[in-house]
């Protein structure tokens, strides 16, 4: 008997980077539930997946709050001339 | 050069002990210093893909099945990103894989780029690439699932 749990591995990394087409997508779902080997990997992507978002979304809130006083001066001087022009 | 890198960034770890942010953690160390050496290491040499690269041999019977079939990680990722320990293991594990996997991965998943960034800073088509990811994921989960998921709390 062939199994689909090494296809299944590529269509689910896959899913992270392009859309599935329709057949690979219902070939996976109909996968998925008669396999728990293949349910374990799908939940410990989505779990690095979400780690990874986690990670950058720190990166960029802590980037934001360290921005060199120079930006930052540039920056305030854009708002108000925005808001000078707007008033 | 990148794995001397890697390993110096690895053993300096301790350095990070006790209160390490994230921040410090990973823009000092991963994002900054080594994806702009990887670009360059790009440009200077076509990096290749050795055969033995492909954990699926390893990991797949010939019949398509899992010769070891993933266990059930739970998990929070939001804990786990604020766990030290984790990201260790996990800069570990990303530093085993094969150099070119271990580019476009950092690429994508720590940098945030997208696909067509990756592949052109690479010189890699899209479906090479997604190959490339497929297979770190592959060998990423299998160390994690050993060092940290697996063993260690067992
Ligand atoms: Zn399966």
């Amino acid at each position: 008997m062939n199994h689909f749990c090494r296809e299944a591995s590529q269509l689910q990394s896959d899913a992270f980077e392009r859309q599935l087409t329709l057949s690979e997508h219902i070939r996976l779902r109909i996968h998925l539930l008669i396999c728990e080997a293949c349910r374990n990997y799908a939940d410990s992507l989505k779990l690095l997946n979400s780690f990874f978002h986690n990670l950058r979304k720190q990166v960029q809130q802590d980037e934001g709050i360290t921005l060199p006083d120079s930006d930052r001066e540039r920056i305030k001087e854009a708002l108000s001339r925005t808001s000078d022009s707007a008033g | 050069m990148v794995q001397e890198t890697l390993l110096a960034a690895w053993r300096g770890r301790d350095r990070f002990a006790g209160k390490s942010s994230v921040r410090t953690w990973l823009v000092g160390i991963l994002k900054h210093k080594i994806i702009d050496h990887i670009r360059k290491e790009i440009r200077d040499r076509k990096l290749s893909e050795a055969v033995k690269s492909d954990p699926t041999s390893s990991l797949f019977n010939a019949d398509g099945s899992w010769i070891e079939a993933p266990e059930n990680w739970k998990e929070n990722p939001q804990e786990l990103c604020e766990n030290e320990q984790f990201r260790h293991v996990l800069q570990g594990c990303i530093a085993k894989l094969p150099e070119k996997q271990q580019i476009v991965f950092r690429m994508r998943e720590i940098s945030g780029e997208d696909t067509e960034t990756v592949c052109k800073e690479a010189e890699i088509t899209p479906t090479h690439l997604h190959v490339l990811i497929h297979r770190a994921r592959l060998a990423l989960r299998t160390c994690l699932e050993f060092y940290w998921f697996g063993g260690r709390r067992s």
